[in-house]
């Protein structure tokens, strides 16, 4: 029984907290920020596995570089978004975003 | 001598099949020239019937056999064609003299009904059906003319459809024939099956059941096949115990029931037995069987019309009583007295039944209780009516006592506990048949029309005057001396059964039958109500016609109906409960993915999670079980 | 299967105590009732979370996630809420339906996942990670990462680029 088991749980925890913010909340900068837990959690397992997986090598570590950097952009991306939704609809709650109904 | 106008013999059937198609596709605009047209194809049908059987009668004996191929399959011809024999030709006359004289009846009687041309047409395609049953050259054409006569008939005795009484005596009528349908028709099927070269025209019939090349089909076989044949029979011409219909039918209009009983439908079921005989002959058990229900029937029918108080289900309950004595005479194996039978009676009962119509078209009323005192008023009609009560109730010299007597000889020779049961049926003939005349025609008038009531118009009394005049002189053809007809008819001059026995019995008791109902309705000497009083149980019984229909409803028509309703409920609640539940599905599904279709992601997300689960453990899951 | 036999070394002492602020951080931030607070409390998990990373040897990337999400998105984030103006309370479980089944639904995942950990058997490393990373980092980016990285470069130029097309222009309007 080596720590990887218990970094996994952890970040099996991580995401399911962040994918029930997701699925919950009605602000729509919560659930951005609840995605960026999720990828947190992925980055964690990535990195835990580049220590203790089968062959430790940096290229785990590498991969939650490039996935933290594509986290930043949807970030900036979806709060421009929002802000021009907000602008239009005056609101950010996501269950009145019902577009995709139309 | 060649025949010349045999050929020509399937025109009789054609003529009324033009009219009722002329009056099916112009009767609306045709009204009372329709009517005109459908008697006089009817005539035309008339003339030729009586030119081929005078022709037949003056030399040309031999059978004529004409028409074509109508189905080949494999070995096997069907052909669709027509024989005319003695027997046919004496048939076609019968039934085109009695539709005619009731076409032309019906002219007056039906004047100024609505439907009059529907009517004429129906009345043109009973005709039709019924020439062409009598000429069929095969079971199978006679089976299909069979099927249409039960159509027409069910279509005629309900033609007044706005009265329930109407639609439920054509519905029974119907049904009941039905079931003697079925038995020809799984007699014909067996027929086809075990004949060789499934041949099922007449004359190979004759063949195969001649006792000379006997054992070609066995005794068991033959057996059945005659005893289906003559359930078939026994259902048209309302044999006990299928005679429940019959009484019924005559909720149709009057001159359809002087139709019915006497030249088509009923004629039809004696007709289908002379025309088998030979299945019959090959089997004394069937012969018993024949001769025995048709002396039950002939009393057993008798009976009941004692007790009836409405004229025309009298004469009705007198018809099944006389078809039980033609198979009674088929039953004792006289083909002639059988045919004579049918000839007078024919003759006697259509009279008997338009002087009914007659009676009825003055009165308004058909209950004999109403009436009385109509002689004076309705001269032709008393006496044309007076001369069929005779002659229905075997007086001489009028025609039923030559044909009574004909089938009492035959019986006498053949079993004599038979002619026993036939004399007294005989005398109760002759017993309700005076009741039913005095009470009418004699004594003073008791119903409220009868003082008012008028002889009818000359186009009614004409075929009443014709037909009394037949009544007389028809039983001339055959008499104890001169077996003419029977001659004729069988082709072989066999000694007649002539008895002096059955002579002075039948007289002795038609006469006695007379006299004790002009007894009791005219002179009062005995009082009317002395049996009734002295035993109520008895007239109780025959009033209600033995309960039979009272049986047959708790017998067969009550768990029918308790089978259908269960039915009916399998199939609304379950059935319908299951089409209903898929329906249901579908619906609920189509909501439920309304409801997850609600443009938010959330949600979409969540049936993604949700659907993700149920993968992952259907998946994962199975190593498990 | 669930043998605790763990030895209580200094490292899963570290590793304890930060996954519990991290836990405790992320179900926080599901439960306050201000959006603020929510932010905040992300962003104590994610402090923890780069903890956790120097506990794994990758002292660059706990850096780059100090940096990214703590400094940046977070943020980021808050900027977003005080532009938007928006309601500031969380209503109360409005929609319990939803809730409830996204709750079953993630504690089924979490029970899969965390079965599917418990039966998978992990052999030793076979080697270790060199000491000095932050070093190997930087070579294996600029040799054998060199493409992706320069591409990662663009995808953030034109997600900027993007950004502030997508806010802008909507000002323009009136």
């Amino acid at each position: 029984m080596s720590m990887l088991a218990s970094y996994l749980t952890l970040a099996a925890v991580l995401f399911c907290i962040g994918f029930y913010g997701v699925l919950t909340k009605r602000n729509a900068i919560i659930v951005l920020l609840s995605i960026e837990l999720m990828l947190n959690a992925v980055n964690l397992n990535l990195v835990a596995f580049s220590k203790y997986g089968v062959n430790p090598a940096l290229t785990g570590q590498i991969f939650s570089l490039f996935t933290m950097t594509v986290a930043a952009a949807e970030a900036a991306v979806g709060i421009a978004v929002l802000i021009v939704l907000y602008r239009s609809k005056a609101t950010v709650n996501a269950d009145e975003f019902d577009e995709l109904r139309r | 001598m060649a025949t010349v106008f045999s050929p020509y013999a399937w025109l009789v059937p054609a003529f009324p099949f033009v009219a009722f198609a002329v009056l099916t596709a112009f009767g609306r605009s045709l009204s009372r020239t329709g009517a005109w047209l459908a008697t006089a194809g009817t005539f035309l049908s008339l003339v030729l019937s009586l030119v081929i059987a005078i022709e037949r009668m003056t030399g040309a004996a031999e059978d004529y056999r004409g028409g074509y191929e109508w189905l080949r399959i494999g070995d096997f011809s069907l052909p669709f064609g027509f024989e005319v024999t003695n027997l046919a030709a004496l048939m076609l006359v019968v039934v085109t003299l009695v539709a005619f004289l009731v076409n032309l009846y019906s002219l007056g009687y039906m004047k100024g009904d609505d439907r009059i041309s529907v009517f004429f047409a129906y009345v043109s395609l009973f005709t039709f059906s019924m020439l062409g049953l009598v000429l069929a050259d095969n079971l199978l054409l006679l089976y299909i003319f069979w099927e249409l006569v039960g159509v027409c008939s069910f279509l005629l005795v309900g033609f007044w459809y706005q009265k329930p009484e109407a639609k439920a005596a054509a519905k029974k009528a119907f049904i009941v024939t039905r079931i003697g349908d079925i038995g020809l028709l799984i007699a014909i099927l067996l027929l086809f099956w075990y004949m060789p070269d499934h041949a099922l025209d007449f004359v190979s019939l004759h063949n195969v059941f001649d006792p000379q090349n006997g054992g070609t089909i066995s005794l068991g076989i033959t057996t059945l096949i005659a005893l289906l044949i003559f359930l078939g029979a026994a259902g048209k011409s309302g044999q006990f115990p299928l005679h429940v219909w019959l009484p019924d039918a005559m909720e149709g209009p009057t001159p359809i029931s002087a139709l019915i009983h006497a030249a088509t439908m009923v004629a039809a079921g004696v007709f289908l037995v002379v025309r088998t005989f030979d299945v019959f002959e090959a089997s004394q058990a069937a012969m018993d069987t024949v001769a025995i229900i048709g002396a039950f029937t002939a009393i057993f029918a008798a009976t009941i019309g004692l007790a009836q108080n409405d004229i025309k289900r009298v004469l009705a309950y007198s018809t099944v009583s006389q078809l039980g004595y033609m198979m009674l005479a088929l039953g004792v194996g006289s083909v002639p007295g059988a045919m004579f039978h049918l000839f007078t009676h024919a003759f006697f009962k259509a009279l008997l039944f338009l002087g009914a119509g007659s009676v009825i078209h003055a009165v308004h009323t058909q209950d004999i209780r109403e009436m009385g005192g109509l002689g004076r008023r309705m001269k032709i009609t008393a006496w044309t009516f007076g001369i069929g009560a005779l002659s229905l109730s075997g007086i001489p010299p009028l025609a039923g006592f030559w044909s009574k007597d004909a089938i009492l000889a035959a019986a006498l020779a053949d079993r004599p506990w038979l002619f026993v049961v036939g004399a007294i049926a005989a005398f109760f003939t002759a017993l309700y048949m005076s009741r039913l005349f005095f009470l009418v025609f004699f004594g003073k008038p008791r119903g409220e029309h009868g003082a008012q009531a008028k002889e009818s118009p000359g186009v009614m009394t004409f075929p009443l005057l014709v037909l009394a005049a037949l009544a007389v002189v028809a039983g001339f053809a055959n008499t104890p001396w001169n077996g003419w007809l029977g001659q004729w008819l069988t082709g072989n001059a066999e000694a007649d059964h002539a008895s002096a026995l059955a002579i002075v019995v039948s007289v002795a008791v038609g006469l006695l039958g007379f006299y004790i109902g002009w007894l009791v309705y005219v002179k009062g000497a005995v009082r009317r109500d002395v049996l009734s009083s002295r035993l109520p149980g008895v007239v109780r019984l025959l009033e209600r016609k033995y309960y039979i229909d009272e049986l047959y409803a708790w017998l067969f028509v009550r768990p029918l109906r308790a089978l259908g309703d269960a039915l009916t409920a399998f199939d609304t609640h379950v059935v319908d409960g299951a089409v209903r539940l898929v329906g249901a599905a579908a619906n609920g599904i189509g909501k439920l993915n309304t409801r997850l279709q609600n443009g938010q992601l959330q949600t979409y997300g969540l049936a993604g999670l949700l659907a993700l689960v149920v993968l992952v453990v259907a998946i994962a899951g199975r190593r498990f079980w | 299967m669930l043998n605790f036999n763990i030895d209580f070394t200094g490292e899963f002492f570290a590793f304890f105590l930060l996954s519990v602020c991290a836990i405790v951080g992320a179900v926080l931030a599901i439960n306050f009732a201000k959006v603020v607070h929510m932010a905040l409390s992300l962003a104590f998990t994610f402090v923890s979370l780069a903890g956790l990373f120097i506990l794994l040897q990758a002292e660059f990337v706990a850096f780059v996630q100090v940096l990214l999400y703590v400094g940046a998105v977070t943020i980021l984030m808050i900027f977003g809420i005080m532009m938007t103006k928006h309601q500031d309370e969380e209503k109360a479980r409005s929609r319990p339906l939803l809730e409830t089944l996204a709750a079953i639904g993630c504690l089924c995942l979490f029970g899969i996942l965390f079965y599917a950990i418990r039966a998978a058997s992990f052999p030793l490393p076979a080697a270790k990670l060199p000491d000095n990373n932050t070093l190997e980092i930087g070579k294996l980016l600029y040799s054998a990462y060199a493409i992706p990285f320069e591409l990662v470069s663009v995808l953030l130029t034109v997600a900027f680029i993007g950004a502030v097309a997508l806010a802008k222009r909507e000002e323009e309007k009136p």
